[in-house]
């Protein structure tokens, strides 16, 4: 355990040194200091455009979530792109000749320095997300007076999402050693096939071929479903009731296979 | 127990793209005893990296087993207690040489008691103080090699490897690493040298082992390595007819070098007395007469040619 968390915490620190997350960081910040200081001069009726006298209350939670929306939606597409492009380095770099050698010299194990990247990275792209939303959650609460807790769960599938990938990041660095090509096939699953294959229903209505459909159906369990977990971010962000947990039960499963996948084959090859 | 036991290690590396199969390590037995400064010497190829990679678990052995420190090799624990500089090292170049030194302290999972006060003093014993707080993307070779030295120490290993740790570092620097050796193995550590520098391993080894193509060659301490027993080096004092001098001794090698001095090859004493005997008859003054020293670098030169001509 304490193998792991020490190889999270030089992970951390790598991804700290990357500019990107820096980026990711200001950016986050710049949103939040633009929108305090939106509210802190215009007063909250006048975000209802003229509309006066509407039940305040439930015009408030409307336009609460439309900021929401507003924030959720490019922090989980260009959040996740960038945090994607980021971790894409991790394990063909960890895999470099001269610097592996290193690593598994010292006393951990092979599994350890696995789960140590991962738990690392997800960690570091969790804290910039909690971050953004985080401080959104406090400025409209104080504007609003919406406390919506339910609001904050939206990091964790944020999350989720991304280490659904970053496990496929890991497995398929560990297999090619390459960044660009573990990038190039995160970016296919995370804007491609995704969001095709969580429309397969509106797709099967169109073809008849059996072997198409069970393809789908095995392409999806198969590649990480982002886009479902999307649909779940979204209703956790304006508060719509969650009923259908599968996709974040099926995401988590999902990462404990690609995980135990990528130790296998680790565990066996010569550096 | 001795310090590495390696008990008939092969390993075949199988290329994924082609068929081809590379012998790395041909059955390979060998030990280490603790305390001592073991120099693992062979051309490019040989295999002595691949054997410390599978020492240290970084590479699978197709067959045969090993122990180090008494643990065997697949007990990751074990490498608390060990130290080690790979050949061409890459550090996170974000890092500044004290970063890197606490980096790897980290990963050791090494109590250890001071780790500021234990960086500057391996930095200072690798000459690196200046560069402490210097990023290491802008290290010299030769500086990288030092720091790679101060990380091998850091955990204060009972057994160090050290692949090529003279690589690319100038005269005075090899001069400085062998004097860390030096105190390292007088403070009971163990070291295990890979080289091809000869010289080097001559100075510092207590025990070497030559190999070739995966198989060992030869073993023994330096001493033992370079002296042939029934080499000899007379000096004389006054040039003489060397055409009638040679003529008289039958069937012993005996070869003259520009500096008066000649090489005999004798089977024992006997003969020895007996050449002797006859140079003084020629009434030629003896300066000196030495046992010969072969270096390291002749042994290896003719080990490896032999074993290349055993190869056609
Ligand atoms: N990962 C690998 N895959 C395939 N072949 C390999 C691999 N690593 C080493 N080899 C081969 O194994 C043989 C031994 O290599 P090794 O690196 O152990 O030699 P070495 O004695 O350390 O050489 P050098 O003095 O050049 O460092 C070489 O023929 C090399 O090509
Ligand atoms: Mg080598």
């Amino acid at each position: 355990m304490k193998n792991i968390y020490t190889i999270s915490l030089l992970t951390f620190r790598e991804a700290l040194s990357k500019k990107i997350f820096l980026f990711f960081f200001s950016v986050s910040t710049f949103v939040i200091l633009v929108f305090a200081l939106l509210f802190g001069f215009v007063s909250a009726e006048s975000f209802s455009g003229g509309f006066v006298n509407a039940s305040t209350t439930s015009f408030d939670n409307s336009i609460a979530n439309g900021i929401k929306m507003f924030i959720i939606y490019p922090l989980y597409a260009g959040g996740l792109f960038l945090s994607i492009f980021s971790v894409a380095g991790f394990i063909p770099t960890l895999l470099e000749k001269g610097n592996i050698d290193l690593i598994l010299s010292k006393p951990v194990s092979r599994p350890q320095v696995i789960l140590g990247k991962f738990f690392g990275g997800t960690f570091m792209v969790f804290s910039n997300i909690f971050y953004a939303i985080f401080m959104l959650w406090i400025l409209i609460g104080i504007k609003f007076s919406v406390w919506e807790a339910n609001f904050l769960l939206s990091a964790f599938t944020i999350t989720l999402a991304f280490a659904s990938i970053y496990s496929i990041i890991i497995l398929v660095g560990i297999l090619s050693k390459s960044s660009t090509f573990s990038l190039v096939i995160s970016y296919m699953i995370f804007f491609i096939f995704s969001p095709i294959l969580s429309s397969r229903d509106t797709i099967f209505a169109f073809i008849d071929s059996g072997f198409w459909k069970t393809l789908f159906e095995m392409l999806y369990y198969i590649i990480p479903q982002t886009s479902d977990l999307s649909t779940i971010t979204t209703s956790f962000a304006v508060g719509n009731s969650v009923e259908n947990f599968d996709s974040i039960i099926f995401s988590i499963v999902y990462i404990i296979l690609i995980l135990l996948g990528a130790i296998f084959i680790f565990r066996k090859k010569d550096y | 127990m001795n310090a590495i036991e390696v008990n008939q290690l092969t390993k075949i590396y199988k290329t994924s793209k082609k068929n081809i199969e590379v012998t790395a390590l041909n059955n390979f037995s060998l030990i280490v005893k603790k305390g001592e400064i073991f120099g693992l010497l062979g051309p490019n190829g040989a295999g002595k990296t691949t054997l410390i990679k599978i020492l240290l678990g970084i590479v699978f052995p197709t067959s045969g087993s090993a122990t180090i420190l008494g643990s065997p090799i697949s007990d990751f624990r074990i490498k608390q207690k060990i130290g080690f500089l790979p050949e061409n090292h890459k550090f996170p170049n974000y890092l500044t040489a004290e970063q890197t030194l606490k980096y790897f302290a980290q990963l050791s999972n090494v109590e250890i008691k001071n780790v500021g006060l234990q960086i500057d003093k391996l930095l200072e014993l690798v000459k690196m103080t200046k560069w402490k707080k210097t990023k290491i993307s802008k290290f010299s070779k030769g500086m990288m090699q030092r720091l790679g030295l101060a990380q091998a120490m850091m955990n204060n290993p009972e057994l160090i490897f050290l692949d090529e740790p003279t690589d690319g570092v100038d005269p005075i620097g090899r001069k400085e690493i062998r004097d860390v050796l030096n105190d390292l193995k007088n403070s009971g550590t163990t070291i295990f040298l890979n080289s091809h520098l000869l010289s080097e391993v001559e100075l510092v080894s207590d025990r070497v082992a030559i190999m070739n193509s995966g198989k060992l060659l030869k073993e023994g301490t330096v001493e033992d390595l370079t002296t042939s027993k029934e080499s000899y080096i007379i000096e004389t004092a006054s040039n003489f007819d060397n055409n009638l001098l040679l003529e008289s001794f039958d069937n012993i090698s005996i070869k003259l070098d520009p500096a008066n001095k000649l090489n005999v090859n004798v089977k024992d004493n006997l003969e020895l007395n007996f050449v002797i005997d006859k140079i003084r008859k020629a009434g030629v003054n003896i300066k000196t007469i030495s046992i010969q020293k072969h270096s390291l670098e002749e042994l290896f030169m003719s080990l490896i040619n032999d074993e290349r001509r055993g190869e056609k």
